[in-house]
């Protein structure tokens, strides 16, 4: 199985007045592609701040002190907020605890889950043209730069671009007629559909009129790429239903019928094969028409490709090779460049003693020649020449920060500590506590700026020794899907009623009953259970690599919380989703589960399969919880956890759970116990499974309870 | 588990509608029976919206009831007109159709007359008379006492004095401060201006008892009752977790003496952990006090785990009611089959193989011919259903 996910170190915390309340504490977890992790324990444990971080949507007092969240080779916590807008929501998506006061009361439910569909694409469509053109602009350059700069070079090179570029725009186009008349196409169906259903339903339906609309519409449609293939069955169909659009008063049977047909008609053209647009472009570009007569379009596709490579391509693709090529290079020599001021500002750094000021010309330096190393003409961008700068500074600042905090708190400490001595000593009465320092490791925080530093030499180390094996070819057509990619973006138009379309959809695909009329309609007319689906709904609209579920059946009812369960685990199957499943019900959790991780006072305490944690749990944490939920069969008394969860502005010293376990050790008051190692995927933090300690068995009802288990798996399967 | 078979509660054909504009209304329950034996636990269960807490807030009377009857200790403590209106009216619909003559529809009207004078008189006044009782009773108690006493003219003072302040507090009892109720919300139902020992102790200030040492002293025993300590008399609900408001909500209900606590969801709002540090606290004052509980939740295994008997309500109707080993046992109506099959359980083999079975009340039932109603099917087991359905059951638990 693939990572998806992967959650490294990650430490949070919470600026509050009372001091700093350390919320997550050096978590660590994987999330593989397919499977439901889920994350258990109490209220305050750390378990929403841990996902919320995942999507960066925390607090603004929180600080994130280390850990790295890897997504697709990025850390997110070190990605710009701009990039995170990308991935936020169409790449990570989130369900929340509470159906209602996430959906906005006053827009409706159908306008809800289009509102990001459109927004999206509007930005897709400005920004797609912009990159097209300046990736164009660099590879200009680059290719100049490769060859020669003399004025002849330079003309031919300009004239390729701008070939290039003219019957990019030819494509867009006819590409843009196509998508123009596909859109139309898909509308109509709908719209035929929508007036069926409201027919069917024995609504009033102003017959005639949406057939005068859909003729007028059927117009539109007329594109011959669109149609290859279908034009005389289109011309059937288009001119039976104008023939019964003149007896619709007396016969509207007939116009039913006929619509049925058309819809049907409609659905076939819009399923058909895209024809490539890219090379069609060339050819109109060179011939001035695009007359192919009755080839099919599969015909076309393969015949403008042998044109297009025979004509263009293969010298275009020969200089951009050699462009390719050049940027490559230099950049790995600037590169070996960077790692030198990289390499002098590290010794300056471990040095240790260093001031903003004694370092700032070295800084300069190195994110100067890091900046400058960046080759542009990549198509997939790495981040850590991207981020090196951002990263570098935050780090540096942090340092800066506490270097003269330090000393003041110290001061303050000791200043408040004479004070309450004084008192004391004078015999009164102190009701005030000294607030504890809050001292900073300079030396971590400088361990965390070599990290950085590190991070950037090794990937760059890594990227020089491997610069021979470097397949160009395989970039130079990178490259130009790039260009492809940017380019369709800008034409690719969805409209009001094709993203009504998609919102339908996928309001059917999560079980909401006639979603036409639930599409008009307001939060507060749904039951709950509806309105955790519209948000799944909204969830799923960008298709998702990830879900994160916070507690989504908690504020429900068991059937309408089994039905939600049920329809998340079919999402996940036929999307092929990972999800990340936050609640503090075990049973929901048995039910969901391929793993568990339990969590208490910001630390994983257990991890492992739902297997392991149900039936050999290892954590004294994970007994106490099990045993305080009763089932079924469960008569005897049960055994609530005693006390309340730490403070976590000062967290024990030793095993955060020491003081509610009743088999605490000496050892867990003093040091914490590491992750113990039980199986292959089974870990616990409990000095329990440390080889010196005594044996403890887990409690009676909990034994009691995977006997029995065991033994209704045995009738069952027996 | 009911050591005794004494009734403590009554429900008898309760409905509440509320109106909702234009002549229509909203049955949130409809013709809801069911009784609660004293030192009992009767669960409630069923989907949100379907009437549980409504049923709860009637019987303290926080709504005033459409129809039907509660009587508590054998006294009618609510009641509502509304099936002896429909009566006249279908008396008088009769004599118009010539069904019945004259005579006859007036004396149903008068019948049916005299019967909603009397439920309202009830429904109004029963707290009054049970006041007057206590009255009568103490006053019986104390001339006994005067005249014994007659003779030493301190200790006769003493006693008028006493005699004095405890008829104000009788005066002021209630009937039905016998019954109290423990709110689903922790936060909600806590004013966050009283400190814990205003909250605790408002009933009893308005009981009309000015003792304050009593009423210290009162508050500090439940507190410590109820797993709190008594430095949290002195402060304000905001500072509390939420298992230990809960805590406050249930010492408030407990502190007035009560021989039947309502408890609405108590626990829905609560982490695991607290949710079993509650249920055991209940579980301790319902076995050393004998309170009686109506315990109304969605969670089953919890309710499973505290009830001794079970009433399933779907859509303002009970449709299923019986103990509850029986009811987890042999589920007859098909919505309790679908609820049961629902319930989530620590077990990942079990979920993994676990079906879920949907309810679709127009598919299931045949109601068209004969009228379901609430049928003993087994000693003590009852369904919601018609003849048919009722055979069916029958042999369904002959089977098994």
């Amino acid at each position: 199985m693939r990572k998806k996910l992967e959650v490294q170190d990650l430490k949070i915390s919470f600026r509050t007045q009372a001091g700093q309340v350390q919320a997550v504490r050096n978590v660590s977890f994987d999330l593989f592609e397919g499977e439901t992790l889920a994350i258990v324990g109490e209220s305050g444990s750390g378990k929403s701040v841990t996902s919320k971080a995942i999507m960066k949507i925390l607090a603004g007092n929180a600080i994130v002190e280390s850990g790295k969240i890897i997504y697709d080779g990025r850390d997110l916590l070190k990605i710009s907020e701009e990039e995170m807008v990308r991935l936020r929501g169409d790449k990570i998506a989130m369900i929340f605890q509470d159906p209602l006061s996430s959906l906005n009361p006053i827009m409706r439910i159908g306008q809800q889950i289009t509102e990001a569909m459109l927004l999206k694409n509007k930005t897709m469509r400005k920004t797609g043209r912009m990159e097209f053109n300046a990736m164009l602009k660099v590879l200009r350059d680059n290719m100049i730069a490769a060859t020669s700069s003399d004025a002849e070079n330079v003309k031919k090179i300009d004239e390729v671009i701008k070939t290039f570029d003219s019957f990019n725009i030819e494509a867009l186009n006819l590409e843009n007629a196509y998508n123009t008349a596909h859109t139309t196409a898909i509308e109509t169906a709908t719209q035929i559909d929508d007036t069926l259903f409201l027919h069917e339903k024995k609504q009033k339906v102003d017959l005639k009129v949406v057939a005068t609309t859909v003729v007028n519409r059927l117009k539109k449609v007329e594109n011959k790429y669109l149609l290859n293939g279908f034009e005389e069955k289109f011309v059937d169909a288009k001119n039976a239903f104008a023939a019964s659009v003149g007896t619709v008063a007396t016969n509207p049977e007939e116009t039913v019928k006929c619509m049925k047909a058309v819809s049907e008609l409609l659905k076939e053209i819009t399923s058909a094969e895209k024809p490539n647009f890219f090379r069609i472009g060339y050819y109109k570009f060179k011939n001035g028409n695009d007359d192919f007569g009755t080839k099919t379009i599969s015909e076309i596709n393969a015949e403008m490709l042998d044109y297009l490579n025979a004509n263009f391509m293969n010298d275009f693709i020969e200089l951009e090779y050699q462009a390719v090529k050049y940027a490559y290079m230099q950049s790995i020599e600037k590169k070996k460049v960077a790692l030198k001021r990289v390499a002098e500002l590290r010794t300056l750094i471990e040095a240790g003693n260093f001031t903003k000021k004694s370092i700032a010309s070295c800084r300069k330096a190195a994110v100067d020649a890091v900046k400058a190393s960046i080759d542009h003409l990549l198509p997939v961008k790495s981040s850590t020449d991207y981020t090196f700068e951002s990263s570098l500074k935050e780090e540096l600042d942090r340092y800066f920060f506490y270097e003269i905090k330090n000393p003041k708190e110290e001061a303050r400490f000791a200043r408040q500590t004479a004070k309450r001595e004084a008192l004391i000593a004078r015999g009164k009465t102190v009701d005030w506590k000294v607030v504890p320092k809050h001292i900073v490791d300079l030396n971590e925080l400088k361990s965390h700026i070599l990290g950085v530093l590190d991070d950037l030499k090794a990937n760059y180390e890594d990227l020089i020794a491997n610069a021979g094996t470097v397949d160009f070819r395989k970039i130079s057509v990178d490259l130009i899907d790039y260009f492809k990619e940017k380019a369709s973006l800008v034409v690719y138009k969805i409209t009001r009623s094709l993203a009504r379309k998609q919102a339908i959809d996928l309001m059917e695909e999560v079980g909401i009953p006639e979603p036409r009329i639930r599409f008009k309609q307001y939060p507060f007319e749904f039951s709950g259970g509806m309105r955790q689906r519209i948000v799944i709904a909204i969830a799923l609209a960008a298709n998702p690599d990830i879900l994160i579920c916070d507690e989504p059946t908690t504020a429900l009812d068991v059937t309408i919380q089994a039905q939600i369960l049920e329809l998340i685990n079919k999402l996940k199957a036929e999307r092929k989703l990972s999800v990340i499943f936050i609640t503090h019900d075990l049973g929901v959790v048995a039910n969901m589960a391929d793993r568990v991780a339990v969590m208490y006072a910001g630390k994983i305490v257990e991890y492992g399969t739902a297997n392991d944690i149900f039936y050999s749990p290892a954590h004294p944490y994970t007994w106490a919880l099990l045993s305080s939920m009763p089932d079924l069969d469960t008569n005897e008394k049960l055994e609530a956890i005693p006390g309340t969860p730490p403070n976590m502005i000062y967290p024990p010293k030793g095993d955060a759970f020491a003081e509610r376990n009743k088999y605490a050790m000496q050892i867990d008051f003093e040091e914490q116990p590491p992750l113990f190692r039980i199986s292959e995927s089974h870990y616990a933090a409990t000095w329990l499974l440390h080889p010196d300690a005594p044996k403890v068995d887990p409690p009676k009802m909990i034994l009691d309870r995977i006997e029995r288990m065991k033994k209704k798996e045995e009738t069952d399967n027996g | 588990m009911a050591e005794n078979e004494e009734v403590l509660l009554r429900v008898e054909h309760l409905c509440q509608y509320f109106s909702m504009g234009a002549g229509r209304e909203l049955k949130a329950v409809d013709d809801v029976s069911f009784d609660v034996k004293k030192g009992e636990v009767f669960g409630l269960v069923g989907e949100s919206g379907c009437g549980k807490t409504t049923t709860g807030r009637s019987i303290i009377r926080l709504y005033d009831i459409t129809s039907g009857n509660v009587y508590f200790k054998g006294k009618r403590v609510c009641a509502g007109v509304r099936s002896y209106k429909n009566a006249i009216k279908a008396a008088k619909a009769d004599f118009k159709a010539g069904k019945i003559t004259k005579e006859e529809c007036d004396k149903i009207v008068a019948e049916q007359k005299e019967q909603i004078k009397l439920a309202i008189h009830d429904h109004k006044l029963s707290d009054k008379e049970y006041a007057v009782s206590l009255l009568e009773e103490l006053k019986k108690e104390y001339t006994a006492k005067f005249e014994e006493a007659a003779d030493d003219r301190e200790k006769l003072l003493a006693l008028k004095k006493e005699f004095k302040s405890k008829c104000r507090i009788a005066k002021n009892t209630k009937m039905i401060t016998k019954i109290q109720m423990i709110f689903q919300d922790p936060i909600a139902s806590l004013d966050p201006r009283m400190t814990v020992r205003d909250i605790i102790s408002e009933g009893m200030v308005i009981n009309g008892i000015t003792d304050k040492a009593y009423i210290d002293e009162t508050v500090y025993n439940i507190l410590e009752r109820v797993g709190l300590v008594r430095e949290h008399a002195g402060r304000y609900p905001h500072e509390f977790s939420g298992g230990q408001r809960q805590r406050i909500g249930i010492a408030r209900s407990v502190v007035m003496k009560p021989e039947m606590i309502i408890a609405d969801e108590p626990v829905s709002a609560l982490d695991v952990s607290i949710q079993a540090q509650v249920i055991n606290l209940l579980n301790d004052l319902r076995h050393e006090l004998g309170i009686s509980i109506l315990f109304i939740a969605h969670d089953l295994s919890v309710v499973k785990y505290f009830s001794d008997r079970i009433g399933v309500m779907y859509f303002g109707k009970m449709v299923e009611l019986a103990t509850s080993d029986e009811l987890f046992a042999h589920p007859l109506h098909p919505y309790t089959k679908s609820l049961l099959s629902a319930i989530p359980l620590p077990d990942p083999e079990y979920e993994k193989k676990r079906k879920r079975i949907t309810y679709n009340p127009l598919a299931e039932h045949d109601y068209s011919v004969d009228k379901p109603s609430l049928r003993e099917v087994s000693p003590g087991h009852f369904v919601q259903c018609n003849q048919a359905e009722f055979e069916k059951y029958v042999a369904e638990l002959s089977k098994n």
